[in-house]
């Protein structure tokens, strides 16, 4: 049990800044995820609390103590890793009790310890295997139940669920999620999935080019992207993102059309953001605006309409027994609720 | 002609150049085999049945030849030279594998490249050299020089096996509680073993046949296998009959080892290749 302090932390390799002098603090039992896409420096992050890479500068903090010149092995952190980093050479059973037998923990208590963690994943039937014969989803198993069979200060995840199919995914997904409210242990878990940031996470750091974008609750980041990229990166499908001007308080894109009053002083260029779940599908002529169709996908759930707008494309939900084709005319409306506004140099966000 | 006769064809094409391949490497080793079990009179004569005899393998550890003593020269040379090359090898591919050292690569082609000098060019300046320590004729001396000829192999092969090792797999270790040592002795040594074993026979193959040297550096004491073959030099010519029966227990182990090694040679080669 523990809270992590990272002051100003910075890595880099020659010219390449990995983490550009980030400062994050992650509350005692808190589930934070790291989320960025490749090589946004959340790895990095990740591996440099765990002691497997070094800071160029700045100050690691697990608990109360300082751990920068810790070796992993000091730090009382587990690690779950993206290819599992199992044992080949050693049975799951020997596996799991690698941490505690490393650790030089008395005999008689690591086989009921390594077996209540292994109970926790389901893999009690597998322990005298070797890792070989067992599938993705069993392995990954045995990475957790290595990483709970100690109860560390800290526990760190590196992508664990990218190796496996899509339904496994999902179900591994909510296995992890029930499992980190039971065990109740700071987690730090890194991801470029927004599904698994969205759905783990207490609060989620948004990363880009090293630097966190926006730290916050999901529903923060989803409802109060601070930035372009966080509102483009969060959301599937993206964002849609309009570019146009302000005038008289009103949106008018590049087109020219008059969209929707907007509460910003007028500006020449502006971005306008809306979810495709905000554009709500009327049939021609009852919308706010006419646009064709450009695609239209059934996902079973609900239907997709990608429609041409001017120069770009912009994408709609539409209900699910909605039944439109290439080429149709709908009328689109936008909630005016839940619009936002970005500065296209800056990339902030405009308040309004 | 249909497809099926033309493949018939080419493959009994196939395996008859195969065959004459074969004859042509094993023509060899089958007259040895042969005359190691003929007797001094029969070798001469190109006769496939004969009585055979065991007399030359026993005439062949007697006075004067005493090939025993040069076996048990080979024999130790040869282990004590793997004995201290793998461990120190293996340290050696680890740090080379994991670390990043300055002038790293430049090391690792030296190492190579002391590969590429022709024996003949430094063995004078050993003979002089070990002249004057007074390390001519013992097999300290011949298990240095083994060691200078084997390190290189067994650490760009050993180095082959341990990238082969994932890094996740160590930095779990790590992450678990080990420190570097017990990595390496808990998680890569029984991982690499495989590899381990065949860079410890190819070593020793190599120690065990290398002949340039041990004929230079030695004269009485520490004379090895390969050397003692010179023995076999009698009034009536060479003594083939002997001569084939050492030859066949110089090359026993070999064909041993080779067997062993065989699956995990290829794979040692061609490992990293394809990935």
């Amino acid at each position: 049990m523990a809270e992590i302090k990272l002051n100003n932390l910075t890595k880099r390799w020659g010219d390449f800044i990995g983490v550009d002098d980030q400062s994050l603090h992650i509350k005692d039992r808190e589930f934070l995820v790291l989320l960025g896409p490749s090589g946004c420096g959340k790895t990095t992050t990740m591996r440099m609390i765990a002691g497997l890479e070094e800071p160029t500068a700045g100050e690691i903090w697990i608990g109360d103590r300082m751990v920068n010149d810790d070796l992993p092995k000091d730090r009382d952190v587990a690690m779950v890793f993206q290819n599992y980093g199992l044992y080949p050479h050693m049975t799951i059973f020997d596996n799991i009790a690698y941490p505690l037998k490393v650790r030089g923990t008395d005999k008689s208590e690591i086989r009921p310890r390594v077996e209540k963690a292994a109970e926790q994943v389901e893999l009690t039937e597998f322990l005298h295997r070797k890792p070989k014969a067992l599938s993705g989803g069993q392995r990954q198993r045995v990475a957790l139940a290595r990483a709970i069979v100690r109860t560390p200060k800290v526990f760190l995840m590196d992508e664990p669920l990218s190796n496996l199919d899509a339904k496994l995914r999902v179900t591994m997904r909510a296995e992890l999620k029930h499992l980190s409210r039971a065990l109740q242990i700071t987690t730090v878990y890194v991801t470029h999935d927004q599904i698994e940031a969205m759905t783990l996470a207490d609060r989620v750091a948004v990363m880009k080019n090293g630097i966190i974008q926006q730290l916050g609750t999901p529903d923060d980041i989803y409802n109060n992207p601070a930035n372009l990229f966080v509102a483009g990166f969060i959301g599937s499908p993206a964002m849609n993102l309009i570019n146009g001007s302000v005038t008289d308080g009103m949106f008018v894109t590049t087109g020219g059309t008059r969209l929707v009053p907007v509460k910003s002083p007028d500006r020449e260029k502006a971005i306008l953001g809306v979810r495709a779940d905000d554009m709500h599908v009327h049939e021609a002529g009852q919308g706010d605006i006419d646009v064709t169709i450009y695609a239209f996908e059934n996902t079973g759930e609900s239907t997709l309409l990608t429609v041409q707008w001017g120069k770009q494309r912009v994408i709609a939900r539409g209900d699910r027994h909605l039944r439109k084709d290439q080429d149709d005319v709908v009328g689109i409306s936008l909630n005016q609720d839940h619009l936002y506004l970005f500065d296209p140099e800056t990339e902030d966000r405009i308040e309004m | 002609m249909t497809g099926k006769q033309k493949k018939q064809i080419f493959g009994a094409i196939q395996t008859a150049l195969i065959l004459i391949a074969m004859f042509i490497m094993l023509v060899p080793i089958i007259w040895i085999f042969l005359a190691a079990f003929k007797s001094h009179v029969d070798v001469y004569q190109l006769k496939l049945f004969f009585t055979p005899t065991l007399e030359n393998f026993s005439v062949v550890f007697d006075d004067p030849y005493r090939l025993g003593e040069k076996l048990l020269n080979s024999t130790i040379v040869a282990f004590v030279t793997i004995l201290f090359a793998i461990p120190i090898a293996t340290l050696a591919a680890y740090s080379f594998s994991r670390f990043s050292m300055r002038g790293e690569t430049l090391m690792l082609v030296t190492i190579l490249a002391t590969q590429f000098v022709p024996a003949v060019v430094i063995i004078l300046p050993f003979f002089v050299m070990f002249r004057d320590i007074g390390l001519l004729d013992t097999r300290l001396g011949l298990i240095l020089v083994n060691l200078a000829i084997v390190m290189p192999f067994a650490i760009w092969m050993i180095k082959g096996f341990i990238d082969g090792i994932p890094m996740d797999t160590e930095e779990a270790a790590m992450v678990d509680g080990s420190s570097r040592l017990q990595v390496i002795r808990n998680i890569v040594l029984p991982m690499a073993a495989p590899g381990l074993l065949t860079s410890a026979i190819f070593c020793f193959i190599i120690a065990w046949n290398e002949f340039l040297f041990a004929l230079i550096l030695t004269n009485k004491d520490a004379v090895t296998l390969p050397i003692g073959l010179g023995l076999f030099k009698g009034e009536e010519g060479d003594l083939w009959n002997l001569l084939s029966a050492a030859g066949i227990i110089i090359m026993a182990p070999m064909f041993v080892l080779a067997l062993m090694i065989r699956k995990y040679f290829v794979q040692g080669m061609t490992m990293g290749a394809v990935r």
